[in-house]
């Protein structure tokens, strides 16, 4: 093992330097003390040796077979996924309303009523946690800095 | 095991960049999408493979990423690069295996010879034969280095990452790359030390 030496700058700069990306003032500096230090051409020799043989090592990948074929989306699919769910949505939100209305109009007494009511609130209780823990998650979601 | 290898050079069709195959991708050509997804999951399996070491747990996260890659499309922005974006996710699915399996990240050694196990043999493999003793004493280290350590090294040395890119992966100011690539790059040479000669 080389004899550690008195560095005059951080040493994690010899790395910068063995991958070309100091700025020039940084890179003088390395390597004008490269020239007087055995030890530090010794770390810069190990440092590129290393590299080149993992840079040089290649993995068995998996044959194209192995890979499922990812599903095709055309715009046309996309489109109509998007005005689906809406529609889908607007639909069903319509059926509920008229639904719930007619079986409110068609309630006899006070209890009827206070079953319907005590059913659209637990509804939407549900829906409201589910909606407000979709937003936490969107705020937090890890990708989001990835997609910018 | 197939004859299909992934080295370190992101495999190039160079026919078309990344930025046409996405806007070809996005209007709906099922081509683009498949050229995209040959020339990058080779890359996001082997990164998985080289933070897992295990290529059955590798081949399911290079899937979901790939999946993970192909829903985001349509926001992904198209300046960026592709790579660093694939390879953030495939970390990140990564951490989400070891969480599921209640391993802390710190806990995420891999086996050496499993993963030294998946080197190629070059073409001329006896006229190579000391070459790849030493890869896979190499690889070996570096699997018994700490996930964060293995991580930059695998990044930088081996998929060659910029710099800017590796910071973007891993979510670090470019100063601390530097620094913490060589303290990974020290670590790496002190196990080598450890284990006898090897250049």
């Amino acid at each position: 093992m080389s004899e550690p030496c008195g560095r005059t700058f951080d040493e994690a700069l010899i790395s910068g330097y063995v991958d070309g990306t100091l700025v020039q003032g940084d890179a003088q500096r390395v390597q004008i003390h490269l020239e007087d230090c055995a030890s530090c051409r010794a770390l810069v020799d190990e440092i590129t040796s290393v590299r080149e043989t993992t840079i040089s090592s290649a993995f068995a990948t998996p044959a194209d077979h192995e890979w499922p074929a990812e599903a095709p989306r055309s715009t046309a699919s996309r489109t109509a996924r998007r005005l689906g769910w809406p529609v889908l949505a607007a639909w069903a939100i319509l059926v509920a309303g008229v639904g719930l209305l007619e079986a409110w109009r068609d309630a006899d007494d006070l209890l009827e009523r206070l079953i319907l009511v005590a059913g659209v609130s637990g509804l939407s209780l549900l829906f409201l946690s589910v909606l407000l823990d979709r937003l936490k998650a969107r705020k937090s979601d890890r990708y989001n800095e990835v997609l910018k | 095991m197939d004859e299909s290898r992934m080295t370190s050079a992101v495999a190039q069709d160079d026919e078309a960049t990344d930025r046409e195959l996405i806007d070809q991708a996005r209007s709906g050509q099922w081509d683009a999408q498949d050229t995209l997804a040959r020339r990058h999951r080779q890359g996001a399996f082997v990164l998985a493979l080289q933070m897992l070491g295990n290529r059955d747990d590798a081949m399911d996260v290079a899937q979901d990423a790939m999946l993970r890659f192909f829903t985001t499309l349509d926001s992904f922005n198209r300046d960026r690069r592709v790579q660093p974006w694939l390879f953030t996710i495939v970390r990140n699915q990564v951490r989400d295996l070891w969480r599921r399996r209640q391993r802390r990240p710190g806990d995420g050694l891999v086996d050496g010879e499993a993963l030294a196990g998946q080197l190629v043999d070059s073409a001329n493999p006896e006229a190579d034969l000391q070459r790849q003793q030493l890869r896979k004493s190499v690889w070996r280290a570096v699997a018994t280095l700490s996930e964060t350590k293995r991580e930059i090294i695998v990044l930088r040395d081996f998929h060659d990452l910029s710099y800017k890119d590796i910071s973007d992966v891993l979510k670090i100011p470019i100063g601390t790359v530097m620094s913490r690539l060589h303290g990974a790059r020290k670590q790496l040479k002190a196990k080598l030390e450890e284990g006898g000669p090897h250049v």
